[in-house]
């Protein structure tokens, strides 16, 4: 009993010596509420680009393969494209005329 | 069916030698300018990606005022893969007008207009204003609150020209202002009546390309090193620059997304600082440069009929430019073409690094 009275006691001598605090602490809260309604107004930007950090990891990733296929086929034009330009060089993808039939 | 059969049964019935004969005959000149000549190719690649986007945005877009902005929303952030569509679409034309500028002035430059392809001319420059037409009229599609105000300002504009001004502007807005009934209109004419001129337009262009051949710069005329068959050589080159062009417009449509605006509101003032797209700039600072009243007259109508008279001139320059017809060198009209390029850039090079914001 007297136990449950001290406790009872120290509670109520806490709460006495952290009123002020208390005090600061829901005036700040409140002043905090009220410096942000003006933010609730306000019409959020809208989200042109996924915002999910996975999506966005996949969506980049897929981005880095693209550029590694569009080089790859260059490459490929390339190379073909030069093989061309050296069989034009030796005149030799001209069809003759008059080539004799062969049975 | 096999490839070989499919091969065998387009040949039996259609002559694909003869194709392939006609694209080898045709020789291409090799010099100096040559890299120009693949600008025409690269503005009907991005012309192509505007025609798929487009048709896969149409599919969702709601053409009323009441839900196109919101319409526009949902196909950002709820359709699998919307936000992509949107922002290649948008990249896409912002790329398309500038490579048909850099053609259009490169064929201003080089003289490639004298004769005998003026009707060559005539007809580029029509799909010019064609595509300057789609980018306002797609711009409008978003029917936010810039949109709303820059279309305002455009539609207004055209109205000062004398005599058919007002006939442009109320047909333009389908009433005396910009409301609902002009969504209406500009979807129509940016889903059905500009796309079939443009297909038109561009089948007559190649046609007449096919039928004169490129044209040499005077001033290369005796440098041509060769001539290369158009396939295929320069094809597999054009097909590079495509490659390349396909790869810039995927990665500014992932970096870059154009922003959506507020909804339009036709009661409400227009926003601050507002600024058209930038091929509207070099327009838009003229009109600033004139006073509201120029010695008792309105000051924007003589701006708007200034403009019109140098646009004419523009489009009528294979016919003024009798030197370069006859084959000779005209500098002159070098020095006309020199200005025409160096106003348009210098009004409009400071947004090339704002173009995302929309």
């Amino acid at each position: 009993m007297l136990r449950s009275k001290t406790i009872y006691k120290n509670i109520l001598q806490c709460l006495c010596c952290s009123y002020k605090s208390i005090k600061t602490l829901i005036f700040s809260l409140i002043m905090l509420s009220l410096g942000a309604i003006p933010l609730l107004a306000q019409e959020k930007n809208i989200e042109v680009f996924p915002s999910a950090p996975y999506d966005r990891f996949i969506i980049y990733q897929a981005l880095v393969l693209f550029w590694i296929g569009i080089i790859g086929l260059i490459v490929i034009i390339r190379m073909k494209l030069r093989e061309i330009e050296r069989i034009q060089d030796m005149g030799i993808d001209k069809e003759e005329k008059d080539i004799p039939f062969l049975d | 069916m096999s490839c070989q059969r499919l091969k065998n049964w387009i040949e039996d019935r259609y002559d694909l030698d003869g194709l392939r004969g006609f694209a080898k005959h045709k020789l291409i000149p090799v010099h100096r300018y040559e890299v120009l000549y693949y600008t025409g190719g690269l503005a009907m690649f991005l012309f192509i990606i505007q025609f798929i986007t487009g048709m896969v945005l149409s599919f969702y877009y709601i053409p009323y005022f009441e839900q196109a902005h919101k319409s526009i929303i949902e196909i950002v952030t709820k359709l699998n893969m919307g936000w992509f569509f949107r922002s290649l679409h948008h990249w896409g034309a912002q790329l398309s007008i500038g490579v048909l500028f850099i053609h259009v002035f490169s064929t201003l430059l080089l003289k490639s207009y004298r004769k005998p392809r003026e009707l060559l001319w005539i007809t580029g420059f029509i799909l010019l204003g064609i595509s300057i037409f789609f980018g306002l009229s797609g711009y409008f599609l978003l029917w936010d609150e810039r949109a709303f105000a820059a279309v305002r300002v455009a539609t207004g504009g055209a109205g000062n020209l004398p005599v058919i001004g007002g006939f442009i502007k109320s047909f333009l807005r389908g009433g005396i202002d910009v409301t609902g009934e002009t969504l209406t209109r500009f979807y129509a004419f940016h889903v059905s009546v500009l796309p079939i001129l443009t297909l038109i337009l561009i089948g007559i262009h190649l046609a007449l390309v096919q039928y004169h051949g490129m044209s040499v710069p005077v001033s290369e005329e005796k440098n041509v090193k060769k001539y290369v068959p158009f396939f295929p050589n320069v094809l597999y080159k054009d097909f590079i620059i495509w490659l390349v062009a396909l790869g810039v417009v995927v990665t500014l449509s992932v970096l870059m997304p154009p922003e959506i605006g507020k909804k339009a509101d036709p009661l409400a003032a227009p926003p601050e600082n507002i600024k058209p797209e930038w091929y509207f700039l070099f327009l838009f600072q003229t009109l600033k440069l004139f006073p509201g009243d120029l010695m008792g007259l309105n000051g924007e109508m003589i701006a708007i009929i200034l403009i019109s008279l140098g646009i004419l001139f523009f489009f009528l320059i294979p016919f003024f430019d009798r030197k370069s017809a006859r084959g000779e060198r005209s500098p002159v009209f070098t020095w006309i073409g020199i200005i025409y390029t160096a106003y348009f850039i210098r009004h409009d090079h400071y947004r090339v690094f704002d173009l995302g914001e929309r």
